[in-house]
């Protein structure tokens, strides 16, 4: 039996974790090929719905990635993120859900080293878990 | 209880001080909701059972001009209506609020740490009742918890009862209606539905346990709201309804660092 290679999305803000990405990318660091990116403008425009949705249709594992604090290119954009999903992870653990399938985390656009780092972390964390069972089907 | 209650709403109608009373009327044995103009018609005045009333007052409050409305609050009601004054969605100056104590057991299937408004007008203060199923649900395992509310969610057949008669949902596009997050088709609906209702009300949930008493196939809402308040209260220090302040998820780190900042 192969394998199993967990689809994850990947929330980075346009103005540090994008360009983050783009660092790992042309400094040519080796990581996973599991992830998707969604380019979104702030972290803090990832609603925990669309964090919600994606889990629900299947997907193994969400990463929002946003400015470190206090560097936010909308200046508290990321203040907001930090409150919503640190709810969102209780009420998952309240309801039986893992919320290691969630991950919020700060790359700044000079760290791509870290960008590397994060992606291989959770990568190897939602293999770990296995396959996503709170899909629609599931539920 | 209930002639107390019409006693003093009779006052504050003939004195001027109020124009109208909402609350809820007898027809026959049918207890229906009412907004009372005149004070002879308070005869058929009634507080029992337990209704959404704040939920009535936010639905007819657009409809309102400068009258002044008296109503019976009981613990939840007197919260919820502090929530929507802070969200500027009534106005405390308008509105008079009558506190009712609930009655023991009312408290007990309520589960309410709170059954009685900061100034009782009506009835007597009793104790507040632990919620023992959000205990229980708090020592089980991760596995164990996803499999009860598996089977609670199961039963669900979106009927939207617990958002409609929730006092404090008050989002003008409701999430749970747009077909992006939520499927038209299909049920029982996907947790993304018990999800996104929980996350939207938790900052303002004031634990009138409406979710589940509207709940056509009972599932216990009510101690999931128990478990979110705790965790609301153990991340932010705050507690719906009785804080002044700002919900914390819509404020920005200064009034309420998080832990993770200090990292």
């Amino acid at each position: 039996m192969p394998e199993f290679e967990p689809r994850i999305l990947a929330f980075c803000c346009n103005w540090c974790s994008y360009a983050g990405a783009d660092l790992a990318g042309v400094s040519r660091l080796q990581m996973p090929p599991n992830i998707h990116i969604i380019r979104v403008m702030c972290s803090g425009n990832v609603k925990p719905e669309y964090v919600v949705k994606s889990l629900v249709e299947g997907v193994d594992g969400v990463l929002v990635l946003g400015c470190h604090i206090g560097d936010c290119h909308y200046i508290s954009g990321n203040h907001r993120t930090i409150k919503r999903f640190a709810l969102l992870e209780r009420l998952m653990d309240d309801l039986g859900i893992d919320k290691r399938r969630i991950r919020v985390d700060w790359v700044s656009a000079s760290e791509g080293e870290k960008f590397q780092k994060v992606v291989s972390e959770f990568v190897a964390q939602v293999k770990s878990l296995g396959p996503n069972d709170i899909r629609r089907d599931a539920a | 209880m209930k002639e107390d209650a019409a006693k003093i709403c009779r006052r504050l109608l003939d004195s001027r001080e109020v124009d109208g009373v909402l609350g809820l009327e007898m027809v026959g044995n049918i207890p229906t909701p009412k907004v009372f103009a005149q004070a002879d018609d308070l005869g058929r005045f009634e507080v029992e059972p337990v209704f959404p009333i704040v939920t009535l007052l936010r639905n007819i409050w657009p409809f309102t001009g400068k009258e002044r409305i008296a109503l019976v609050v009981r613990g939840c009601h007197e919260l919820a209506i502090k929530e929507l004054a802070k969200r500027e969605i009534v106005d405390l100056k308008r509105i008079h609020m009558v506190g009712m104590a609930c009655s023991e057991e009312q408290a007990r299937t309520c589960r309410c740490l709170r059954p009685y408004p900061t100034k009782t007008d009506i009835g007597t203060k009793v104790k507040g009742v632990e919620d023992e199923l959000a205990k229980s649900l708090r020592k089980m395992t991760l596995e164990e918890r996803g499999r009860f509310w598996e089977e609670q969610f199961k039963k669900c057949n979106k009927c939207y009862g617990c958002s409609e008669n929730c006092p404090v949902c008050v989002c003008e596009d409701c999430a749970l209606e747009d077909c992006a997050f939520v499927r038209t088709e299909g049920i029982p609906p996907s947790k993304a539905f018990h999800i996104i209702r929980a996350y939207h009300v938790a900052d303002k949930c004031i634990e009138c346990g409406e979710c589940e008493r509207s709940c056509p196939v009972a599932i216990p809402l009510r101690s999931l709201q128990r478990m979110l308040a705790d965790d609301i209260k153990e991340l932010f220090g705050y507690q719906a309804g009785m804080d002044d302040r700002q919900s914390p998820v819509v404020t920005t780190l200064e009034d309420a660092p998080l832990k993770e900042e200090s990292e």
